[in-house]
């Protein structure tokens, strides 16, 4: 049997992760929560991650600056989207250059968060 | 100026008059005493004017605050009731199904006056920034008349785009002009009864020497008696408090229209005679394709 994907949901708020877990568990994929950049850095420590979806402002900083540590680490999630609150483009212009795939504007559409994470562990 | 500033040219033109042989010598004591008294207020005055700058860089934060604290359990209420809608979680009946659609509509409106509250928030901060690109108005228009072309029927109402041909290219913000359009579309479809007629026409014209386009936004509607005219474009004024709240109006999308059109450089205004409809006209100017 193949491997289910493995999502890590990075936001510190529970009733944002609660629902994604919900959404990405009831569809086939594994799913790991975590609400800090600390947690985040941890669980990609313990497995490997296809899809992060990461939110900007954590608790511990700046949530982009996650993706350098894991590099540093050789943990980078295969693809990582960001999930933010406005689509300005000064922001989108720093998620891609941290090294996003997306940008994703909360509440995502659950219809097109689930194509495009089907998309991306295909 | 400061007040010290001030204070000397109060002065200036005391000693002027009490030269004059019109005024008693004695009088020199009243206009020091006078100078004296302007100046403190004028102190006092600053002193005040700081603090309600003070006040209402507070009040914008809080804005900023409670509309990022407002998206979050919003954005789990949303992708709760779709997981719902979408039958991830099982079957639903028809009844149960529209009860959730509900949810998200309303969850959806919500997330709309939060958003707006937050533009009005950063732009009373003057924290709003212009991100120029090179692109056709016509293309917003139909986009956003699309958009709305549902709702249109919903409310039994007609809707027209006129475009004249040949109109050129703006160098604008997007997104900025799509919130403009979509806020003065989404205020003539609201304001119109059944059976009216909401309209869009883009025109180009000339004003002093530059080339701008023109966009009209019309209906048929209730209309806004010319006294109100400059009230409809102040924050948190509204009109008329009944109709607005039946459409779920923070009374804030013009204000942020008209900032918006006047940080890309244009103008906003309107015509209208109350239950003669209302025309909404916007103007930006052309960019330079060099």
């Amino acid at each position: 049997m193949e491997a289910r994907p493995h999502i890590l949901i990075v936001d510190d708020s529970a009733d944002v992760t609660g629902a994604l877990r919900v959404l990405f568990e009831e569809t086939g994929n594994d799913v790991s929560v975590a609400n800090t950049i600390r947690d985040a850095v941890a669980v990609a420590d313990a497995r490997i991650i296809d899809v992060m979806l990461l939110d900007l402002t954590l608790p511990d900083g700046d949530g982009l600056s996650v993706l350098a540590t894991m590099r540093a680490r050789a943990t980078e999630p295969r693809v990582t989207a960001a999930l933010t609150g406005r689509a300005e483009p000064e922001i989108a212009a720093r998620c891609t250059a941290a090294g996003c795939r997306a940008v994703l504007v909360k509440p995502v559409p659950i219809a097109e968060l689930l194509r495009r994470v089907r998309e991306w562990t295909a | 100026m400061s007040p010290k500033h001030r204070g000397q040219g109060w002065q200036r033109a005391d000693s002027v008059s009490y030269n004059s042989p019109m005024h008693p010598v004695d009088s020199t004591t009243t206009a020091e005493h006078r100078v004296l008294q302007l100046e403190e207020a004028l102190n006092e005055a600053a002193q005040i004017n700081a603090e309600l700058q003070s006040r209402d860089a507070l009040k914008t934060q809080f804005l900023a605050n409670i509309s990022h604290d407002l998206r979050t359990p919003l954005t789990a209420i949303i992708t709760h009731a779709e997981i719902l809608r979408d039958g991830i979680l099982g079957p639903l009946s028809e009844k149960q199904r529209d009860s959730v659609a509900s949810i998200i509509g309303g969850g959806r409106q919500l997330l709309e006056a939060v958003g707006e509250i937050l533009t009005y928030a950063r732009g009373a901060a003057n924290q709003l920034t212009v991100s120029p690109s090179e692109f056709h108005i016509t293309a917003v228009v139909a986009q956003v008349a699309a958009l709305n072309e549902p709702l249109v029927v919903k409310k039994g109402l007609s809707i027209s785009v006129d475009v004249t041909p040949g109109v050129p290219p703006l160098v604008a913000d997007r997104e900025q002009v799509t919130h403009v359009v979509s806020n003065l579309l989404g205020n003539a479809i609201a304001f119109t009864p059944s059976g009216g007629r909401v309209w869009v026409a883009v025109t180009t014209r000339g004003d002093r020497g530059t080339t701008q386009v023109q966009v009209e936004v019309g209906d048929t509607g209730i209309g806004i008696a010319p006294e109100h005219h400059d009230l409809v474009f102040r924050e948190f004024a509204q009109v008329d408090p009944s109709p607005s709240r039946r459409h779920h109006g923070t009374g804030l999308g013009l204000t942020i229209a008209r900032r918006l059109v006047e940080l890309n450089g244009g103008r906003i205004w309107l015509e209208s005679q109350l239950g003669e409809g209302s025309r909404f006209y916007f103007t930006l100017p052309v960019g330079d394709p060099r």
